[in-house]
This record gives C-alpha cells, sequence and structure tokens, in this order.
C-alpha cells in the first residue's frame, strides 16, 4: 500500500488507481512493413525493471484521468509524477 | 424521475448519525475544456462552476461539484417534480452547451441515489470503509471527493458542518445503504 499523489485530485490511496504497464512505449508508424515478430515485440513485451520504471496509471476511483508515474519498483518509492503529454523528467 | 421501485425506503437513525435518501433530485453530468463552455455554463445558469479540484460551488437553486479538470456535476437544491423528466437546467445547458458543441450535458438524475447524512459521526462511519484521509476535508465546507467506501465508488459532498450529501450509483446503493446501517450500528 502506497500514497500516490495525483496531478489533479493530489494525495490519494493506491486502492483508488490502476496501474496500467509500462510508458512512454510508441506504437509503429506502419504496422503493416512489421514482421510478426517485430509487431509482437511492441504488443508484448515489457521491460518488467527491478528498479526505477516508467509507468502509466489512472485515477480510476477519483478523477479517471491518466497520467505518468515514475516508480522504483523494488520498494514502491515514487520518484516522479507528470501528465500525460508532458516530457518524462530525467531520473 | 423515472418510474421504479426504490430501495432504500427507510430514514436511519443512530446516535451521532441519521441517514435519508432525499429525492427526486436533479442530477447532471457535464463535460467540457474550452473556456466558452464555463462562460457558457456560468452565463445560462447564474453560477460559476468550480475549477479549483475537490470543491464546489453553489447558487440559490443549484450545486456544482468538481469532479476532474474537465467534468463536474451539477445537482439541484431542492427536490424537483416526481412526475416530470423535463429540467429547465438541462435545457439551458442543452441550448448554450450541447447545441453548440461546447461540451457534453448528461441528465444523471436516476442514475445516482443521494444519501443526506448528518450528525458528529459521520466521518467515523466513513473511516470504517474509505482509503480517503477525510481531516482537511470535514473542516472545509463545500468540499468535495470522489472515493471508495465499502468498495464502492462515491461522491461525497461536505455541504455543512455534520451535513454531507453522498452520491452513489443506484445499482449499488441498496448494499451501500446496508452496510452504512451494519457498521453505524457498530460505531
Ligand atoms: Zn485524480
Amino acid at each position: 500500500m502506497f500514497i500516490i499523489n495525483c496531478p489533479y485530485c493530489g494525495e490519494r490511496e493506491q486502492s483508488e488507481f490502476k496501474a496500467g504497464g509500462e510508458a512512454h512505449i510508441i506504437r509503429p508508424k506502419q504496422p503493416t512493413e512489421l514482421s510478426d515478430d517485430q509487431w509482437a515485440e511492441y504488443l508484448f513485451m515489457r521491460k518488467n525493471i527491478k528498479g526505477i520504471q516508467f509507468e502509466r496509471w489512472v485515477h480510476t476511483h477519483g478523477c479517471r484521468k491518466w497520467f505518468n508515474v515514475v516508480r522504483d519498483t523494488s520498494n514502491d518509492d515514487i520518484k516522479a509524477i507528470y501528465k500525460m503529454g508532458e516530457k518524462p523528467p530525467i531520473i | 424521475m423515472l418510474n421504479y421501485t426504490n430501495v432504500i425506503t427507510e430514514e436511519k437513525s443512530f446516535s451521532g448519525l441519521q441517514m435519508k435518501e432525499i429525492r427526486p433530485v436533479m442530477k447532471l453530468i457535464i463535460r467540457g475544456k474550452k473556456r466558452e463552455f464555463l462562460s457558457a455554463v456560468g452565463k445560462s445558469l447564474n453560477l460559476l462552476l468550480p475549477n479549483e479540484a475537490n470543491t464546489s460551488s453553489r447558487s440559490e437553486n443549484l450545486t456544482a461539484i468538481w469532479l476532474s479538470p474537465d467534468e463536474w456535476m451539477i445537482y439541484s437544491n431542492v427536490t424537483i417534480d416526481s412526475k416530470n423528466n423535463d429540467y429547465e437546467t438541462e435545457n439551458l445547458l442543452n441550448k448554450s452547451i450541447s447545441k453548440k458543441n461546447l461540451g457534453a450535458v448528461t441528465d444523471v438524475t436516476d442514475q445516482f441515489v443521494m444519501i443526506n447524512m448528518k450528525g458528529d459521526k459521520i466521518f467515523d462511519l466513513f473511516e470504517t470503509g474509505s482509503p480517503f484521509n477525510f481531516n482537511d476535508f470535514r473542516n472545509k465546507k463545500g468540499s468535495v471527493t470522489q472515493t471508495i467506501l465499502a468498495k464502492i465508488d462515491v461522491i461525497i459532498h461536505n455541504q455543512n458542518q455534520n451535513e454531507v450529501n453522498l452520491f452513489v450509483r443506484r445499482s449499488f446503493s441498496q448494499h451501500l445503504f446496508s452496510w452504512m446501517n451494519d457498521s453505524a450500528s457498530r460505531l
């Protein structure tokens, strides 16, 4: 259990949120030109780092907005939170 | 208001806590981002939408509560005619918002049940089933939150000292009300 500071509502408990997986995965511009392996790479393969990870979260039971979280997956320490479309901080 | 069987049929009273459904109360969800949207709502209802998170604003007849940066709920301060499904406020907003493509207006009168709670034990009850920190909330008149109570999504509006309005989806209302009664009896 940990607290997440929603960029819109402020500090809320984790159970109000849902994790949406790794952030900043760019959809290929021409999917038709990709091999099956490349497409699978885009679709399924995630880093799943032990340590600092850039993730998407959504405040499901609050404002229902998506945003980005930089979290240390080994101890749930949140390093940064920023809105969708904003540049990821250098950490 | 539609014609249906109400699930919350009685007022419940405990020491330091009274709870009852208030109906029918008109409720609308409005969504929009543009500045023209905000000013059009303000002009047609004579009510400024709160733009600060977790707050509300109030006119003589209506209350507007902040739900998200582009979403508000507007509800009537008094009960409305139960035989009518046509709300003047909605018509005004349809004309000034929907027809001009400035945003969206949705009637949620029948979707949400409004439970009025009074007494000094309100927040003791919430603390038994919600992850939200009510410490600042309870002392700030007009504050609003969307959170979870007994695993159910709720909207809570701190209307007055020791008085809140709680909104819950109709399909969850019976379960939530019976949970609240059970929990209140153990406070
Ligand atoms: Zn939020």
